[in-house]
């Protein structure tokens, strides 16, 4: 029972709220616009004294740039390792039956149900004893635990999703388990993957508890810098930063709206 | 591969918090009770404030969008979905900071930036829940004459309690849990959330132990989403 909206009294409190919700939710978004211009903003002028490029021209150094690759380089190589993993190990999941299923699941649940930052930093001193503390390779490994908690939900769902019908033809047919995997199963799985993929890699590029923790103090990401800039009063900085940081993440919202599940966005509520 | 990097540490942050100088011992709890009891309290109270207002905003919009659909404001709900937890505390900062410039530092602050963040998960799982409820029941009170508001506070929310107490639980052990938000929100005096004491009782102070029975406070605190998604997984 939905009702549509008839009168001009309905209309107009639409726009109100419509108006009242941009507010609350695009404002602080806005407002982070307008202090990337910011060259001078001194409380307490409601408006910025001097506007400039200044701060953008700051993307084009090194400063900028260098965090941008390493989150990059990071990002891939946590995305193929997470679905490398992933894939058949969500087949497995969502598909056949066996001893210390449930564990499974229950253990890929776990980080993102416990606090995660006392976990990383006991993962710190860890990576300390084994030289990774401060590496890239550290702070790939941190990135697999959030990684493998997306990639894994999410391809059990995309092949549980799967019609089983399928399968069992190619089964009757002769296929073995591995064959109908490779030639039925996962080239219907193709658009889940993608979305699985670039959830990862989403989550990689935005990651900041345990890149702080483990990458301190040469391995530098764009929201761990984003951090230090903010911390030394460079708001300016910190937020042409963070409209940067924003991008991937609205090109996502707007085109895999009607592509992505409910069930994807959950999880990405919870990064 | 998860054992290694999540397990492992997760057993070995357990066992340093009841050890010092190695010997079994609580001293490190009875450091958290002398200096960190307060900030136990206030985490405690943030994340209730902002599960709240969470709450207070995501209810009544969503009892609105079952009954009278309206794509645009749905499409808004979901942006907080899609911003990084660093980039909201940060948002939040410099939205306040022009004009009440201790606001973000403080605690109202901070839940109001959790609340931002959080909303659009509630509105995902609460539209879910509202949307799952038969029409028919809809139907008959508001032949009666009953308003959207009626509707809301008296099937909807009745209707979906299950879903409304899953979504609370959670919320709340995240934003006690959030550390990305009150760390970029800036450092007020006065006390701190918990994932802010562990950072800084392990990076600046050293020391481990103490910050690891912080961590096992958390823990027991968070025990409830926990408890959540076992529940999911074993029915």
């Amino acid at each position: 029972m939905i009702e549509p909206a008839r009168s001009i009294g309905a209309l107009t409190a639409r726009a109100a709220a419509l108006a009242v919700a941009a507010f609350f939710i695009l404002g602080p978004l806005l407002s982070l616009g307008v202090w990337s211009f910011a060259e001078r903003w001194t409380y307490p002028s409601p408006w910025p004294q001097r506007l400039g490029l200044r701060y953008w021209a700051r993307m084009l150094t090194g400063d900028f740039l260098d965090p941008l690759y390493t989150g990059l380089i990071v990002a891939v190589i946590v995305t193929l390792l997470a679905l490398l993993f992933a894939i058949p190990l969500g087949y497995a999941l969502a598909r056949l039956r066996f001893a210390g299923r449930t564990v499974i699941l229950l253990a890929f649940l776990l980080p993102q149900a416990f606090p995660q930052l006392p976990v990383f930093a006991s993962a710190t001193r860890e990576f300390y004893r084994f030289g990774l503390a401060g590496t890239v390779t550290g702070v790939v490994l941190v990135h697999l635990v959030g990684g493998l908690v997306f990639a894994v939900w999410t391809m059990t769902a995309v092949f549980r999703a799967l019609a089983p019908e399928l399968e069992e033809a190619a089964w009757n047919l002769g296929a073995s388990v591995t064959r109908t995997f490779l030639t039925v199963s996962l080239p219907l799985a193709v658009p889940g993957i993608v979305a699985s993929a670039l959830l990862v890699f989403l989550y990689s590029l935005d990651e900041f508890t345990g890149t702080l923790l483990v990458g301190a103090p040469f391995v530098t990401t764009l929201p761990v810098y984003m951090y230090t800039a903010s911390v030394g009063y460079e708001l300016q900085i910190a937020s042409v930063t963070a409209i940067v940081l924003m991008v991937p993440g609205a090109l996502l919202l707007l085109l895999l709206e009607r592509v992505l599940k409910a069930e994807y966005l959950v999880f990405f509520g919870q990064v | 591969m998860l054992a290694a990097v999540f397990l492992w540490p997760l057993g070995a942050s357990v066992a340093a918090s009841f050890a010092r100088e190695g010997q079994w011992t609580l001293a490190n709890y009875a450091t958290v009770a002398r200096l960190y009891a307060r900030d136990v309290a206030y985490t405690i109270g943030v994340a209730g404030a902002g599960t709240a207002l969470t709450f207070a905003l995501a209810i009544p919009v969503c009892g609105w969008l079952r009954l009278r659909a309206f794509g645009p404001i749905e499409f808004l709900l979901k942006v907080p979905l899609f911003v990084p937890f660093v980039v909201v505390g940060h948002a939040l900062r410099v939205f306040w900071s022009p004009y009440v410039p201790s606001f973000s530092s403080s605690w109202a602050g901070i839940a109001t930036a959790l609340a931002w963040k959080h909303l659009g998960l509630a509105a995902l799982l609460l539209l879910g829940a509202f949307r799952g409820t038969d029409d028919a029941y809809l139907e008959a009170a508001r032949q009666l004459g009953a308003s959207t508001g009626r509707l809301t506070r008296d099937i909807l929310v009745p209707m979906a309690a299950p879903a409304l107490a899953v979504t609370g639980i959670l919320i709340f052990s995240s934003m006690l849990a959030s550390f990305s938000i009150p760390l970029m929100m800036g450092r007020g005096g006065g006390p701190q959330m918990l994932m802010i004491d562990v950072y800084y009782r392990y990076g600046q102070h050293g020391d481990f132990a103490t910050a690891s029975a912080l961590g096992v406070v958390a823990y027991l605190l968070a025990m409830g989403a926990a408890l959540v998604y076992v529940r999911r997984l074993t029915r």
